[in-house]
């Protein structure tokens, strides 16, 4: 009857799997290994450890990429979440107009990063209309002049836009874990005379914790490769990112040998750094899985 | 007994729902409303919050049938004069630069002729509301087949990822084999791999393989992830899809061809139009990889982030531009919303 399958059923699920063997073969292990070669190459061809990555050391804004990505990373989640979750335990019970506040709070993610980035400058030009928007309710008498801010104040002005961009989104997640709690857990603390912050301390944030953890650790990947609202917004090296030097060596000063190697190295820093998160992830989240928490995501 | 408010804190939860629905609404009444203002609004400050549909100019008539043309820019110096001339071709421009009126210059002449004989007035004009999004398309060159290729690489790029990850998806969910949990953390693992990452050296191959600069190539970059997550996403549904069916369907003599586009597949067909759609916004919201991929085929996302750093001027081009690009993005992320929470850590929405 089973004229048509004359592969042994053993081999069926490979045969699936081959062609997309093929295309991981073809176009991310020949990349990976190739991109990872050349940091190994040196500028005379030969094999060298060290060179490139002296020469991404040494190159100018290193160290200031390096320490904005991690503040950056770590500021905005952190504040991301401490304000999607203050957020979420008060808007988590049904309430008429709860499906508008959903709606209203997906649409900063889905707008596309090149167009956030633009509204964001619109708005911290200065005569743009943040500055309309304050002076009209007489908050401030001069315009703020946004646009000049420098090192660290630079920093947290993208970690605002960032959080006006994510936060909406981190909320909805949570509130999601929260309508998913079980009530008569809430209500067997009151009874055994719980208070409201011994319920949230030891029922309501372990129960969230799984989707809080895995959920954190993918913002973070996602964080540590920002550069196209910092470039849009400042213009390139005025916050530099990991992301934002490989952008700035391919876009801003392409062509020499050095730019290159250094977008290569960059690169090279960029991928350890998100699979390291990766790992993390895949240990938390068999953790999680082991613990019986949360699906596997 | 927990979730019965007081007044107080009613009152409370109210404010700090209107205070986060206007945090979010604000910041986009603003854009839209830059995306729709002429360019002499875009120098008036402070900015208007609500678009704007009409412009008013005051017209005093001159000798030698030239007119005098007034404009009030709201800073308190009242109408202030822009420019006295006879010449209908500059007033034409004038109108349309400044103003985003696009009215032919002869009707202007003939309009302000009125005051001739009425003395000097106030005309009030119909903006073109759409003389921004005309604009962009006009002083970018390139941004029409942008958009077009912005289409045809999304386009590939659900293609591709469709087909290939499916197919894996079906292996993992149906079959037990050796090396299923390695290849489920290696799929994990591309997944969440930086596409920055490889894009340099995929620049190099692809110059090798001769598609350089072609939407195909960029699309091959784009399907790393979106594979993955194709078949990430497929498999679950798979396995939700009753087996006995599929036996069944062997029973009457299909083949496994057939069995798997008859059944399989239109059963599954809600999980791959979801995964279609990540594929669809990982393409259309890029621009690292686009900007390293191509040099002369650029797509609409790369071409908005270009007009801003040429046309400080006129921003509210680039905006419009922008408009253009949220919008699909936009609908299709309201489309796949019930799978984010699920990409997010395994929440359901």
């Amino acid at each position: 009857m089973h004229k048509s399958l004359k592969v042994p059923k053993k081999a069926t699920p490979y045969l699936l799997l081959f062609p997309i063997f093929i295309y991981y073969a073809v176009f991310w292990l020949a990349p990976v290994v190739s991109g990872v070669r050349e940091v190994f190459i040196g500028m005379d061809g030969g094999f060298t450890l060290t060179e490139n990555l002296k020469l991404m050391f040494q190159s100018e804004l290193f160290s200031e990429s390096v320490l904005n990505t991690a503040a950056f990373a770590a500021i905005s989640v952190i504040l991301q979440y401490i304000i999607a979750l203050v957020l979420a335990l008060l808007l988590s019970r049904k309430f008429t107009g709860s499906k508008l506040l959903m709606f209203v709070s997906m649409i900063p993610m889905a707008i596309t990063p090149t167009a956030t980035a633009i509204l964001w400058k619109t708005g911290l030009v200065k005569d743009g209309w943040i500055n309309s928007l304050l002076m009209n309710l007489h908050i401030i008498d001069q315009p703020i002049v946004f646009m000049n801010a420098e090192g660290f104040n630079a920093i947290l002005l993208l970690i605002a836009i960032d959080t006006w961009t994510v936060t909406p989104s981190v909320m909805i997640i949570l509130i999601a874990g929260l309508q998913g709690l079980q009530r008569e857990l809430k209500e067997a603390a009151y009874t055994f005379g719980a208070n409201k912050w011994q319920i949230l301390k030891d029922i309501t944030l372990p129960i969230l914790k799984p989707s809080i953890t895995t959920s954190v650790i993918m913002r973070m990947i996602a964080a540590v490769q920002v550069w196209s609202i910092a470039v849009m917004v400042l213009g390139y090296s005025k916050a530099p990112f990991l992301v934002e030097r490989i952008a700035f060596y391919v876009d801003a000063i392409p062509g020499v040998d050095t730019s290159t190697k250094l977008a290569y190295t960059y690169s090279f820093l960029t991928t350890i750094v998100v699979l390291l998160a990766t790992v993390v992830y895949l240990r938390v989240s068999n953790r999680n899985r082991i613990a019986g928490g949360g699906e596997e995501g | 007994m927990m979730d019965r408010l007081s007044a107080v804190q009613k009152c409370v939860f109210a404010i700090i729902l209107a205070g986060m629905v206007m945090l979010v609404t604000i910041p986009l009444l603003f854009f839209i409303t830059v995306s729709f203002s002429n360019a002499t609004e875009m120098t008036q400050f402070p900015k208007r919050m609500f678009p704007s549909g009409e412009v008013t100019v005051y017209v005093e008539p001159e000798e030698g049938g030239k007119y005098e043309l007034f404009y009030d820019y709201k800073d308190g110096n009242g109408y202030t004069s822009i420019i006295t001339t006879n010449s209908a071709s500059k007033l034409e421009k004038h109108f349309a630069r400044q103003y985003a009126v696009t009215i032919d210059g002869d009707e202007l002449l003939e309009e302000f002729a009125k005051t001739r004989t009425e003395g000097a007035r106030e005309f009030t004009f119909k903006k073109d509301m759409f003389y921004n999004f005309r604009q962009f398309f006009k002083i970018v060159p390139n941004a029409g087949p942008a958009l077009k290729n912005s289409i045809i690489v999304s386009l590939y790029t659900i293609l591709i990822s469709l087909s290939l990850g499916s197919l894996a998806g079906y292996a993992i969910a149906r079959y037990k084999f050796k090396g299923r949990e390695q290849i489920n953390v290696g799929l994990l693992i591309v997944r969440m791999f930086p596409t920055v990452g490889i894009s340099i050296p995929m620049a190099v191959m692809l110059i090798k393989m001769g598609l350089y600069d072609t939407m195909l190539g960029l699309a091959f970059l784009y399907s790393i992830p979106n594979i993955a997550l194709t078949s990430w996403i497929t498999s679950s549904i798979f396995i939700g899809i009753n087996k006995e069916l599929e036996e069944a369907s062997f029973v009457f003599g299909a083949n496994s061809v057939q069995t798997f586009m008859k059944i399989t597949l239109p059963m599954a067909f809600p999980a791959m139009a979801a995964s279609s759609m990540y594929s669809f916004l990982t393409a259309w919201n890029d621009t690292i990889s686009a900007l390293i991929l191509t040099n002369e085929n650029q797509t609409l996302a790369l071409v908005v982030y270009k007009a801003i750093g040429t046309t400080s001027s006129g921003i509210q081009y680039a905006a419009a531009g922008s408009i253009v690009l949220i919008i699909p993005a936009l609908v299709f992320t309201f489309i796949i919303r019930k799978y984010i929470g699920q990409m997010w850590g395994g929440v359901e929405l």
